[in-house]
């Protein structure tokens, strides 16, 4: 009973069992189709072209930065008609700025790093490891996609609105939200498409966690990668519903004149405001948006964690150091982070009771980053180390995820955020979680998955002239934007060389969008290594990493239904060099005493 | 290079009376974290270059006993609840819950923020705030809708745009509210944050350090720029000249008045400086003490600057009565 191999040749998928006969056409096989595989390529790719999107966008803010008022080059004149940059000397308008701003936040989050992370690699990758044919709901899995594409189409679309795209913040904060142009409303028509999307994809993986697992595959054999797209599920499922009923709330506030969120008596402007009665609370938004907005952070970095935990264990050629607490303890984090949402709002004069009690929630939560993290480093103990370039951005994550868990401390308690809060401080903090720290992860699962998704293998050079200068370019860039935090500049600033703690923080400004660039031209390689790769890349066996979890039993690509024979689960996910074997690892579908 | 030279890379000066417990706050977390990051970073360099597939020919299955992750954990407890409970807790406590008494005198000043601008309203001699209402608002004239006519309480008050002149030496406490959106109150060299939310007036309180003058930070913040010779970059010079005073007159080789002493130079000066031989400039901040909006607050939120005047008790007192006189006035920075 060792199908794992039988069939490591035959990667054409002629597939006897689980095959629907009737072969779909051309659309229903890559355009409207139900297989989980098609639609989490499909998810992945739109991602990546919207990380891409949304990093240009930072390009052209940090060319404003460096340069305050100077002609923005190459598309200067372009965004011009778009009302970004100025018609006459191209140069990046305040309004410009805002607006990039808050897409930049918004596309990174909602229609970058999420999708990719869940819709993407989760799409592509658990139904697989799990050992299931596909998705519990397929349909509603490509009503998911369709629905992410639509809302990712209003957000792009919203820069042809009167008055440009919303520039109030990914966070929104009304009034400013309630008052502004109508880019505003497009964002939150968006946002309720993005979160319908996400939900229905939850319920998605929940059930089919629960339900599709191959035989033997108990909980407890579930790779670590399983376990944090189920936590994350969870997250979603349950932290969207306020913001979607607060996003419904200022829809209204803003196109039926109700006043959720708007207080009596504002004067804006030259006028006193009259649309709206008044009687509402602003700081109710706040609320609702941090109590998605933080467990939503956790959904940036547990599928991010799970993809360094399977990567880590194949690379290292040892099962993972403290699976099971790294499982607990992305339980107790997805927990927790339902309960610390208020430590973004200490400045808005909340109790000392209260802040008390985040304050005491947000150092707890930061116990169970801290095990993971130590967990991660021991499982190098011991290990045999195969530096390829997934384990290169794999191991890579542990550094820079480990800046920027640290440095949310001093955020975390309040009387240092009466410095920090709202400063590149919190800039810097959260970038390094998600740009070196999940970006890093997601390339690491981009060129571990490769060869899973297309038989091929990218290229190793390109890989590492893409990871190196990437390095640098994140560490210059997020690095200095502590020191700039912590002489006490805001963010969002159009340019900061008026005040003085800006000009004393300038050069370091100059340095970061240098960093910005070296981190742009790194991505070069990477453009080429995938398209080429996947084109003409070295074609290579099922398993080519000798990896022990079930998506390597499958042919590469897998077929429509995935295995050529239903796998059965004998071990556990990470039985690598165990004494005694001949091989130095055991494939989770073949009992250990073969 | 001289760019470099005089960036900063910690804390800014701090010349409020409670602001050293926030920045001890912030200087324990960092050693803190830096010992955590060098603990992981030293064992995480051993293993990397320690177990390498060359070095190694089979991984250990048998997982170590790791006695050090558990100390790491508890030693991580124990330093967040000491930090949490003894250097936080209470800091905030003092910060938030513990408003100065009558007994301390305290000098109540009210902020009321609007796009995009720091209006600051004081009492005037007599101590009482005369009554706010949107429907006085006049941009030009009377931006927080002080009731001038109806209210004798408001013949006093002075309402000032953006400058915010304090005594030093004083409890001082501001009330922040907004007219329109959220802002964020913020003085760094202060440390003191609050967010102005409409509708809503929340009080802060702090007190500056005896002795202290915006004179004397200006001169403590005080930096030499150098005179970029004819084709050379003037970036650096631009920079650090804007919104800078001249200490000393400076005058040319023909004895010729370049740059009058507290004038602001810029690019203009730039032949000037050049033909006279002027090789360096030593110039200190307009505004040493700057009010900030942290919160995204529309359109020009980067131009939302205000500026704290640090004055003796004297010096305030006399500036205090002289504008309480001239009833109505509104200043404009
Ligand atoms: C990798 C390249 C990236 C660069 C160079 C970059 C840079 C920046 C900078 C400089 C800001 C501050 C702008 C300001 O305050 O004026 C910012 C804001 C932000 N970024 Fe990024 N970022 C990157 C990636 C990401 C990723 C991967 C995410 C999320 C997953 C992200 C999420 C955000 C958010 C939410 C904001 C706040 C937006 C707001 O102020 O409303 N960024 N980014
Ligand atoms: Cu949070
Ligand atoms: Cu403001």
């Amino acid at each position: 009973m060792s199908h794992g191999h039988d069939h490591s040749h035959g990667s054409h998928g002629h597939d006897p069992h689980g095959h629907d006969h009737h072969e779909p056409g051309f659309l229903g096989k890559y355009v409207f189709s139900v297989d989980h595989k098609v639609i989490g390529i499909q998810y992945a790719v739109t991602s990546l072209v919207f990380l891409l999107v949304g990093f240009t966008m930072m390009l052209i803010m940090r060319w404003q930065l460096a340069r305050p008022d100077e002609a923005v080059p190459i598309i200067g004149g372009l965004l011009a008609r778009l009302g970004i940059t100025n018609a006459g000397t191209r140069s990046l308008l305040p309004e410009g700025y805002n607006m990039l701003g808050a897409m930049h936040g918004t596309i990174m989050v909602f229609l970058g790093v999420v999708p990719l992370a869940v819709g993407g690699f989760g799409n592509y990758v658990m139904p697989l490891q799990i050992g299931a044919k596909d998705m519990a709901f397929p349909k509603l899995n490509m009503m998911s996609y369709w629905v992410f594409l639509a809302g990712g189409i209003v957000m792009l679309a919203s820069f042809g609105a009167n008055g440009g795209a919303a520039q109030s913040g990914w966070t929104s904060y009304p009034p400013l939200s309630n008052i502004a142009l109508s880019g505003q409303t497009w964002w939150l028509v968006g946002m309720v498409l993005l979160i319908t999307s996400s939900l229905l994809g939850s319920v998605n993986f929940i059930t089919t966690i629960f339900h599709l697992r191959a035989k033997g595959m108990s909980l407890w054999k579930m790779p670590f990668f399983v376990w944090g797209q189920l936590v994350t599920a969870f997250l979603l499922l349950l932290a969207f519903p306020p913001l979607e009923a607060a996003g419904v709330l200022q829809l209204m506030d803003r196109v039926a004149d109700t006043s959720f969120f708007m207080p009596a008596g504002l004067y804006v402007g030259d006028k006193p405001v009259t649309s709206w009665t008044g009687g509402g609370n602003p700081l109710l938004w706040q609320h609702l948006f941090w109590f998605l907005a933080h467990p939503e952070v956790y959904v940036l970095i547990l599928p991010a964690m799970g993809i360094v935990g399977e990567v880590l264990a194949n690379n290292t050629r040892k099962p993972l150091w403290g699976y099971k607490t790294l499982v607990y303890s992305i339980i107790f984090l997805g927990f927790m982070s339902f309960i610390v949402w208020a430590h973004h709002m200490y400045m808005t004069g909340m109790g000392t009771a209260i802040s008390t009690f985040f304050q005491a929630t947000t150092m707890i939560i930061s116990i169970p980053s801290v095990i993971i993290l130590t967990c991660f480093i021991i499982s190098l103990y011991g290990a045999r180390i195969r530096y390829n370039t997934p384990m290169l951005f794999a191991i890579s994550f542990l550094p820079m995820f480990a800046i920027g868990g640290l440095t949310g401390l001093p955020l975390g308690l309040a009387a240092a955020d009466i410095h920090l809060h709202d400063t590149y401080y919190v800039i810097g903090h959260f970038h390094y979680v998600v740009a070196p720290g999940t970006i890093f992860a997601l390339f690491a699962g981009i060129y571990h998955w490769f060869p899973k998704a297309t038989g091929r293998r990218m290229n190793e050079f390109l890989g590492k002239l893409h990871f190196w200068p990437s390095l640098i370019g994140m560490n210059m860039i997020f690095g200095p934007m502590f020191f700039v935090g912590i002489a006490g500049v805001q963010r969002r600033l159009w340019t900061q060389v008026d005040y003085n703690l800006g000009q004393l923080t300038q050069s370091w400004v100059v340095f970061s969008s240098v960093g910005a660039a070296v981190l742009g031209l790194a991505q070069i390689p990477f453009i080429i290594n995938f398209f080429s790769t996947a084109l003409a890349g070295r074609k290579v066996t099922q398993n080519p990493w000798d990896a022990t979890t079930l998506e390597w039993a499958a042919p590469s690509p897998p077929p429509h239904g995935n295995f050529l024979t239903e796998p059965v689960v004998y071990c556990g996910p990470y039985e690598y060099s165990v004494p005694g074997k001949k091989s130095d690892f055991c494939p989770q579908c073949q009992p250990m005493e073969a | 290079m001289s760019l470099l030279a005089q960036t900063t890379w910690w804390l800014p000066p701090d010349f409020s009376e409670h602001g050293w417990q926030i920045d001890r706050l912030i200087n324990w977390l960092h050693y803190f974290m830096a010992v955590l990051f060098v603990g992981w970073g030293v064992f995480l360099a051993y293993c990397m270059t320690r177990f390498t597939w060359k070095r190694v020919s089979m991984a250990h299955y048998t997982p170590v006993k790791a006695k050090a992750s558990k100390v790491i954990e508890v030693a991580v407890i124990i330093f967040e609840v000491i930090l949490l409970v003894v250097f936080s807790m209470p800091v905030l406590a003092k910060y938030k819950n513990e408003p100065p008494t009558p007994a301390d005198n305290p000098f109540e000043v009210h902020v009321v923020a609007q796009q995009f601008a720091w209006n600051i309203h004081y009492p005037g001699p007599d101590g009482i705030f005369g009554k706010r209402d949107i429907k006085f608002v006049k941009d030009a004239t009377n931006p927080i809708g002080l009731d001038r006519d109806g209210d004798p309480n408001a013949k006093d008050d002075i309402v000032s745009n953006n400058q915010m002149p304090l005594p030093a030496g004083r409890h001082i406490i501001v009330k922040v509210t907004s007219k329109d959106v959220i802002h964020s109150f913020n003085i760094p060299m202060l440390r003191v944050k609050q967010d102005a939310v409409p509708g809503i007036e929340i009080p802060v309180w702090f007190k500056v350090k005896e002795g202290t003058t915006s004179d004397a930070i200006r001169e403590q913040m005080a930096r030499t720029v150098v005179v970029p010779a004819a084709g050379e970059s003037t970036t650096a010079y631009e920079l650090w000249c804007r919104n800078n005073l001249t200490f000393d007159e400076v005058k040319g080789a023909d004895g010729q008045v370049v740059l009058k002493k507290g004038a602001e130079p810029g690019k203009d000066h730039l032949e000037a400086l050049r033909a006279a031989g002027v090789k360096e400039l030593r110039v200190g901040p307009r505004d040493p003490v700057e009010i900030h909006c942290t919160q995204l607050c529309g359109l020009t939120h980067y131009k939302m600057r205000g500026q704290v005047l640090i004055q003796s008790q004297a010096d305030f007192d006399k500036w205090y009565e002289e504008k309480a006189k001239g009833t109505g006035d509104f200043i404009e920075d």
